[in-house]
């Protein structure tokens, strides 16, 4: 099929369901010698119902149908964005899986669609989401129709990559998609697929769009092989680029050049033009190939410092009392208003009088807080803080928790390599600071134009691990047995005390096994010689006397009234 | 003797007021072995700084105390400082070491009144068996100083845990109990049992010893004990509800206790039980040792013990503080202050020596293996379940103990101290 006949096809297709598709790719050399690149496939639809579509993936295009969804963010992240040195990304993603979404506001049951829909895009992206119950998602305190869930023990890899490509029009084989080489993806010292899909309503007239985003860092260093700075598609990608997708409206690279004034390098390719001084675009046709001769870069963190970073850790030592500590730097010269989020599993249950916010060690009162405590195995701590983060200030929001002891079988295998506690969300409005990339236009291109001078940001903190106290896994019938012994030493002495009588008898005492050989000694000597000996077993010569039958003798003490015959004869002769 | 009791309370005073101003005050609190989840003073202090932020307590998994119990603490700590508050705790505990010496001295007398009665059917040989006269005198004092000085109580004190409460509403039950006083008997045992549950079983006791002795008006006096226990139990729990306005805090209370969802080391046997259960056999076992726990040993020790309810009570009492699912070493201080009472079955207890030294050494190497295996994590869960496995053991050789020396003094009340058949060595058995 050659290319006229594609594109009538396509007209033809096109003209009930008006759909555009874009690839952009954003590169930025990071302080510190890293770079990094961020993927962007976007596709805009006007038709809200996804049972017809051409460009927008069909089988997401269901899900979304199904459960009702109006807006969906699904991250599969590995590794860790280091604001502190590298700025912000353009999206958010904390370590490990994470889900949110909103559904439609006349939504019934809401938590069925949402439990419906991680189990679809588990399939979907073949990630671990089934494993989304009441106990790892919460509900926004505002929004009733709002779910969010993170997974931070998942295992992003090569299984999720080719599914995520399977759902971009021109798959992996043209386009800038075509430089998503699973092996070198990751390679990679952090990346992020993503999934995003929201509508954008202006007027009462909505359009659908949806991100394929894909954020990576490469350490230099690492992809140049010879030990200096220089970074180039084929070496970050192991592929140059060969075809440009035909069904997409434009395919561009951006290169952030602003960094060129501190750390200067050479491009090889003179770009298209050059946007607000400092961006090179690229408009791509055919072949094209970008590299960058970087001489050793000067360190500077300082001035890619971001205005806004979070440090997340946990304090105390042993495994029964703990501290969880979130502390939120602001570098800037005025107070923002930032909104914490922490949803803590439940096997981690904090005690709400314990939480201490400071600010520069000064205790304050925030503005706002929702706290809803969590419940065994069902529901998460959910806290949400509302604080006025004063001008070049640290916060620390700490708050006092406990080491919990769980069942045997709700270890993960490798028990002692411990739990993963998902990160907070810390959201505040900022002022536009270095090149950001942000997310309230749908294409790169307009983002990069945008000049709103404040911005939206959602950081999110390390994950981190906690080592439950553990259990012996190999002791349960033992310790079943053992319980069970030490319930029946006092059932055993209760139940003869309470049921039986004190009696005396002369019968010698024989412990335990002895008694039984004695017992089966007696009667196989019944069974052998009874006949021979013509006499009944050993075991009834032995009488037991209840005293009432017995009358008490001062020296001899209970007697018979036979033997008191006797004694009676004896003493009277 | 008024000079020593004297002594003995102010000594006691000392070592509460002197480890509660001390930095051990904390860490005796943080210790498994005298908080648990049920009367851990943080825990209360959550749930009333919760309750005091318009968010519902039983919602969270960390407070398990009833309502009445919610707003008591929530007045106590809006209305005193922290000093206060652990004065208060040590008054309560006070308060139940001399109500404890009244219930001794009441008992011990009433049993001198019914030997003397009794004397004449007695053999002559047998007066050595017989209660001297100045047990009257030094079992209160006995009482009251094992509650004043034990460790195991004092600890509970100094961690404000709300045993401390508990044994307060115990000791005055026990008080009516030889007082006769059904009223406050029944109240004081219905405040006991709400947020604790298992002493419900102290019921049986409290019916046996409010009856009169005609035996026509006993089944009556047990069903108005009983209705009388039913009926504030009823109205405290609506009580509760109103405070609340919903229900759920019936299963953060009893639900919790009984389907031991917690499960953090204590000194009794459900927590590593029920950490290594298999999921399909975990009701069975719930209801077999919760059955165990609470009414098991109740109906046949209330036939077997009818003549003694103090026996009863205080062998339900420890029944109960080993067997329950989140005991903690308050229980066991409360009865093992109750032992001196029977002090007239102490001559034919036999494991007195080993006892005491197994409860020594528990209560030295259980906090040295936890420390082993939490904090220097060289040791593991099968140290300290052994060790919380012998102090079951321990106090189950203790009781078991008390109930045989009950029924061997019975025995040689009745049929003399010589164990002898017509002039030979013979052996006591239960048959």
């Amino acid at each position: 099929m050659n290319a006229k006949s594609l594109v009538f096809l396509f007209m033809f297709i096109g003209h009930a369901y008006s759909e555009t598709y874009n690839e952009e790719l954003f590169i930025k050399p990071l302080a510190t010698g890293y770079v990094y690149s961020f993927f962007q496939f976007t596709v805009i639809r006007e038709d809200d119902s996804f049972k017809h579509s051409t460009l927008f993936p069909h089988s997401l295009g269901d899900i979304i149908d199904r459960f009702y969804v109006a807006e969906l963010n699904v991250d599969l992240t590995s590794g860790l964005w280091r604001h502190k040195s590298w700025g912000y990304p353009a999206v958010d993603a904390p370590s490990g899986a994470e889900i949110s979404a909103r559904f439609h506001n006349d939504t019934q049951d809401v938590d069925k669609n949402w439990y419906g829909l991680t189990n679809a895009l588990s399939g979907l992206l073949c990630t671990s989401l089934n494993f989304i119950n009441s106990a790892n998602s919460y509900e926004s305190s505002a929004d009733r129709v709002y779910r969010y869930s993170n997974l931070p023990r998942e295992n992003v890899c090569t299984e999720n990559l080719t599914p995520w490509k399977k759902l971009l029009p021109c798959d992996s084989t043209r386009g800038l998609s075509s430089l998503l080489n699973s092996g070198r993806v990751h390679n990679a010292n952090y990346h992020s697929l993503g999934i995003h899909f929201r509508p954008l309503c202006n007027a009462g007239k909505c359009k659908y769009e949806l991100r394929q985003t894909v954020s990576l860092v490469y350490d230099s260093v690492f992809i140049s092989f010879n030990n200096k700075y220089d970074w180039s598609l084929r070496k970050m990608f192991g592929t140059g680029l060969f075809k440009t997708c035909p069904l997409a409206d434009y395919s561009k690279i951006y290169l952030d050049t602003s960094s060129n004034s501190s750390v200067p390098y050479l491009i090889s390719q003179e770009p298209d033009y050059i946007l607000k001084n400092s961006i090179a675009v690229y408009n791509l046709k055919g072949i094209f190939h970008l590299s960058a001769i970087v001489p050793r870069p000067k360190i500077v963190v300082s001035e890619l410092r971001p205005l806004l970073y979070t440090d997340r850790f946990i304090t105390g030592f042993g495994q029964e009392y703990g501290g969880l500590v979130t502390r939120i730097y602001n570098d800037h010269r005025s107070s923002i208003n930032a909104t914490v989020i922490e949803n803590i599993p439940w096997f981690l249950p904090i005690y709400y009088h314990t939480l201490k916010v400071t600010s520069n060690g000064v205790r304050v009162t925030p503005k706002a807080l929702i706290y809803k405590p969590g419940k065994g195995r069902v529901r998460i701590y959910y806290l949400e803080i509302v604080l006025e983060l004063a001008p070049r200030s640290v916060t620390e929001i700490s708050v006092q928790f406990d080491y919990v002891f769980l069942k045997w079988q709700e270890y993960p295998p490798d028990a002692n390599h411990g739990f993963y506690i998902g990160s907070a969300i810390v959201k505040a409005t900022i002022p536009r600071h270095a090149t950001s990339l942000t997310f309230d236009k749908s294409l790169i291109i307009d983002n990069l134009n945008s000049t709103g001078s404040d911005y939206l940001i959602c950081l999110k903190t390390e994950n981190f691990i906690i080592t439950l106290p553990t259990p012996d896994f190999s002791m349960p019938y033992n310790v079943i047995c053992l319980a069970c012994t030490v319930v029946a030493l006092a059932f055993g002495p209760i139940h003869n005390i309470t049921t039986k009588r004190l009696k005396l008898t002369t019968a010698k005492y024989v412990p335990g096994l002895a008694s039984v050989a004695q017992k089966l000694y007696v009667w196989l000597e019944n069974i052998f010689w009874s006949k021979k000996k013509n006499k009944t077993g050993k075991a009834a010569v032995v009488k037991v006397f209840v005293p009432e039958e017995l009358s008490y003798h001062p020296t001899f003490g209970h007697v018979s009234e036979e033997f008191m015959k006797d004694k009676v004869d004896f003493i009277a002769s | 003797m008024e000079k020593l009791l004297f002594f003995v309370y102010s000594i006691g005073i000392l070592i509460r007021v002197y480890l509660n101003f001390s930095d051990f005050s904390t860490s005796i609190a943080d210790r498994v072995e005298v908080s648990t989840p049920l009367n851990s003073w943080k825990r209360v202090i959550e749930g009333v700084s919760l309750y005091n932020k318009n968010i519902n307590p039983y919602d969270g998994d960390l407070f398990h105390e009833t309502p009445l119990a919610l707003v008591f603490f929530s007045h106590l700590t809006s209305t005193f400082s922290d000093f206060y508050v652990s004065l208060v705790f040590i008054v309560c505990d006070l308060m139940t070491a001399f109500v404890l010496y009244y219930t001794s001295k009441i008992y011990t007398e009433n049993l001198l009144k019914q030997q003397a009665k009794t004397k004449h059917v007695y053999n002559k040989e047998f007066n050595k068996l017989l209660i001297p006269d100045d047990f009257s005198v030094i079992n209160p004092f006995y009482v009251c100083s094992v509650y004043m000085l034990n460790p195991y109580t004092v600890f509970s004190c100094i961690a404000r845990t709300t045993t401390v409460f508990n044994n307060l509403f115990l000791a005055l039950c026990l008080y009516s109990m030889v007082k006769r006083h059904r009223l406050l008997g029944c109240l004081s045992l219905v405040l006991a049992s709400l947020p604790t549950f298992y002493t419900f079983g102290l019921l049986a006791p409290l019916m046996i010893s409010c009856a009169p002795i005609d035996p026509k008006k006993k089944t009556g006096s047990f069903i108005i004990t009983f209705l009388t226990c039913g009926t504030i139990s009823c109205s405290l729990l609506y009580l509760c509800y109103n405070i609340m306005n919903e229900w759920t805090f019936l299963d953060s209370v009893y639900g919790f206790i009984l389907n031991v969802r917690d499960l953090k080391p204590n000194i009794g046997l459900f927590w590593y039980f029920f950490t290594e259960m298999f999921e399909h056999f975990r009701a069975l076992f719930v209801c077999a040792f919760q059955l165990n726990a609470s009414v098991l040993y109740v109906v046949p020790l209330s036939i077997r013990l009818r003549r003694d309810p103090l026996l009863l009570a205080t062998s339900l009492l420890t029944l109960t503080a080993v067997f329950k699912s989140y005991p903690s070493i308050g229980d066991v201080g409360f009865y093992l202050s109750l032992l001196p009472i029977h002090r007239h079955l102490f001559y034919f207890m036999q494991q007195a020596f080993i006892v005491s030294c197994f409860f020594v050494g528990c209560t030295v190497f259980a906090p040295t293996v936890w420390h082993l295996w939490i904090y220097s994590r060289s040791a593991n869960a099968n140290f300290y379940f052994g060790v919380t496995l012998a102090f079951a053991t321990t106090q189950i050789f203790l009781i078991t103990d008390l109930l045989f020396a009950y029924i061997k003094r019975e025995f040689a009340l009745k049929h003399g101290m010589k164990r002898m058949i017509n002039g030979k060595e013979a052996r006591l058995m239960l048959d």
